[in-house]
C-alpha cells in the first residue's frame, strides 16, 4: 500500500487509519527545540464523519487510503436503491437508499453526482453544490406576511426535498438550491 | 503583498538588537552559514548541499560550533544575528530558515545569562514579570507527575489516542511537554525553565543540585512559545565525544544518517576554551509575539508556511 510521511500530510489528503478511510482536516507541526518533532493531525472519518485528533512522531509513515472518485449520472430509482451510470465507462451500479441517506432528496435524472469509492465499494454520494429544480408544492404567498416578519414559507421540490422559499415564489417555478444547506439561492428564469 | 509596517519594524528590531549587543561591548561575528561538518543533534535535521561536484557541505542549524571555535581563539564576548536552517521544520511556529540571535558571555553565571536574555526579550515584548520553574516543577505543577519516577503505563495513559508505535520514554515526555505543559508557560509574563535532566543537557554542563544531577540549561517561554535555549557551556572534550556518539546512535536507531564529529571543534575546545554561558533566541518568534500574530509567515517575508507549498 502506498504511504506518505507525516510531514508530507496536507489538508484534503485521504489516509487509512485502523482499516478506515480518513480525510485530513489539518496537520500542525509541534516541536520543542531540542526535542522530538510531532505532527498533530486532525482527521475526519469518511464512513461516519467523526473527527479525531492524533499525534504522530514526525517522519512516521501513514498509509494512503484506496479512494477513487468518479462522476456518475443518476438513471432511475429501484425499490431499495438508485441506479447510477459511470460517465466514462458506462458501467451501471445500484447504490442503496441506506447509503444515499438524506441525499435521496436531491436525485434528478441526468444529473451527474460525485461518487466516492473506498476499496472498490461506494462510501459516499455527493450532489452538485447548486441544483436547479421545480417547486411542486407550496402555499400561495399571503399579502401581509412580510409585515409579521415571515418572509419564507415551506415548499417541496420535484425531487422531494423540503426547503424554505421566499413567499413570492409560486408553485411550478424553478429555483436554485444549495444542497449543502437546503437553502434557496435564487429564482431561475425560464 | 507583505505589510510595509512589519518590514519596517523588523528592520528596526534588527537594529535595536545590534545596539543591545554594542552597548554591552559584544562583538558581532558574521560566521559562514555553509559549514563542512553537520552539527550533531538527534532531533535536529540538517540540510546538505553540494558545495562542489565532489564535496558535500551543510547549512548550519545554529552558529554554535563556529562561534565556540572563535571563543577558543580568545576573541571575547561575541554574538551572531543571522539566518540558520533546519530541515523539515515547517509549520505555524517553524520555518526551515529563520533568524537567530546567539551570543556568548565570558565568566557569566547561568542566572546572569538568564537575566540578560530576559532584558533582550523585553526589547520586543516590553518589561514582563519573570517566573523561574525547574523541569521537575513544570511536570508536577501541570500534570501532577514526577517525571523521574512516573511509570511507562502512566505515560501511555496520557497518550491513549495517539499513534504511539515505537515511542520511547523520552518521546512520551516530549509529547507531554509540547502538548500539555508548554501551552501554560509564560501565559502573562516570561517563564524560565531550568534544571533540565542530564539526558536533555545537549551541550550544557551537568552539575549536582540537592543530590540530583541537573543540566545547567534554560529555556524561556512567552504565551506558550519557546523563545530561547541557553547553556552554561560544556568544555570537557571527553564528555562531549560521548554525548555526540550517543546522539549518533540515536540518529541511526531512528533511521537517520550518522555524522562525523567535527575534530577542529573538539581540538579548539581542548585549547583555551573560556568558561562561559551562551544563549540563542528565535528572532522571528519574538517578532511574531511582539505583533500579536499567530504564525511566522506574518512577520517573515517569503516564509515556507504549509499553505505556500
Amino acid at each position: 500500500m502506498a504511504s506518505i510521511t507525516t510531514n508530507e500530510v496536507r489538508t484534503g489528503m485521504k489516509v487509512e487509519v485502523e482499516n478506515e478511510p480518513y480525510l485530513i482536516v489539518s496537520n500542525e507541526f509541534v516541536k520543542p527545540g531540542k526535542g522530538q518533532a510531532f505532527n498533530r493531525i486532525k482527521l475526519k472519518n469518511m464512513l461516519n464523519g467523526r473527527v479525531i485528533e492524533r499525534t504522530y512522531k514526525s517522519g512516521e509513515k501513514i498509509d494512503l487510503a484506496d479512494i477513487e472518485e468518479t462522476h456518475m449520472r443518476f438513471l432511475y430509482k429501484e425499490a431499495d436503491g438508485a441506479v447510477f451510470m459511470d460517465e466514462k465507462t458506462f458501467d451501471q451500479i445500484t447504490i442503496s437508499n441506506e447509503l444515499l441517506g438524506n441525499n435521496q432528496q436531491w436525485l434528478m435524472e441526468e444529473v451527474a453526482y460525485q461518487v466516492i469509492f473506498y476499496k472498490g465499494a461506494v462510501i459516499e454520494v455527493i450532489p452538485p453544490t447548486f441544483m436547479e429544480m421545480r417547486i411542486t408544492e407550496t402555499s400561495p404567498g399571503v399579502r401581509g406576511d412580510t409585515a409579521s416578519g415571515r418572509v419564507l414559507k415551506p415548499a417541496t421540490t420535484e425531487t422531494g426535498a423540503k426547503i424554505q422559499i421566499p413567499i413570492f415564489v409560486e408553485e411550478g417555478e424553478k429555483v436554485k438550491v444549495d444542497t449543502r444547506t437546503c437553502e434557496y439561492v435564487s429564482r431561475v428564469n425560464p | 503583498m507583505f505589510p510595509a509596517s512589519i518590514l519596517k519594524d523588523r528592520a528596526a528590531m534588527l537594529q535595536r538588537a545590534r545596539s543591545f549587543f554594542a552597548e554591552r561591548n559584544i562583538l558581532e561575528v558574521d560566521c559562514c552559514a555553509l559549514v563542512p561538518r553537520a552539527p550533531l543533534d538527534s532531533n535536529i535535521d540538517v540540510m546538505s548541499v553540494a558545495v562542489t561536484e565532489q564535496q558535500r557541505g551543510f547549512l548550519h542549524t545554529s552558529p554554535e560550533i563556529s562561534m565556540k571555535r572563535l571563543l577558543s581563539s580568545g576573541i571575547g564576548d561575541i554574538y551572531y544575528l543571522g539566518h540558520v536552517f533546519r530541515k523539515g521544520e515547517i509549520g505555524r511556529k517553524h520555518n526551515p530558515e529563520f533568524t537567530m540571535a546567539e551570543w556568548y558571555r565570558l565568566d557569566f553565571s547561568l542566572p546572569q545569562m538568564i537575566e540578560e536574555t530576559c532584558q533582550f526579550l523585553f526589547l520586543f515584548l516590553g518589561t514582563l514579570d519573570v517566573e523561574v520553574l525547574t523541569y521537575r516543577e513544570i511536570f508536577s505543577r501541570y500534570l501532577g507527575i514526577d517525571y523521574t519516577s512516573v511509570s511507562l503505563d502512566e505515560l501511555k495513559a496520557f497518550a491513549k489516542d495517539e499513534n504511539t508505535t515505537h515511542w520511547s520514554r523520552t518521546n512520551y515526555l516530549h509529547f507531554l511537554l509540547s502538548h500539555f505543559i508548554e501551552p501554560h508557560l509564560g501565559k502573562e509574563g516570561l517563564t524560565v525553565v531550568i534544571d533540565y535532566p542530564p539526558y536533555e543537557a545537549a551541550l550544557a554542563v551537568v552539575t549536582e543540585k540537592n543530590e540530583e544531577k541537573v543540566a545547567q540549561r534554560f529555556e524561556i517561554y512567552h504565551q506558550g512559545i519557546e523563545l530561547t535555549n541557553g547553556y552554561q557551556e560544556l568544555s570537557d572534550v571527553k564528555e562531549l565525544r560521548s554525548r555526540f556518539s550517543a546522539e549518533n546512535k540515536e540518529r541511526l536507531a531512528s533511521g537517520k544518517e550518522a555524522y562525523l564529529l567535527d575534530e577542529n571543534f573538539l581540538v579548539a575546545l581542548e585549547n583555551n576554551f573560556p568558561p562561559c554561558c551562551g544563549v540563542s533566541v528565535g528572532f522571528d518568534r519574538a517578532l511574531m509575539l511582539r505583533h500579536k500574530k499567530q504564525s511566522l509567515s506574518e512577520v517573515l517575508p517569503f516564509c515556507w508556511s504549509p499553505s505556500n507549498l
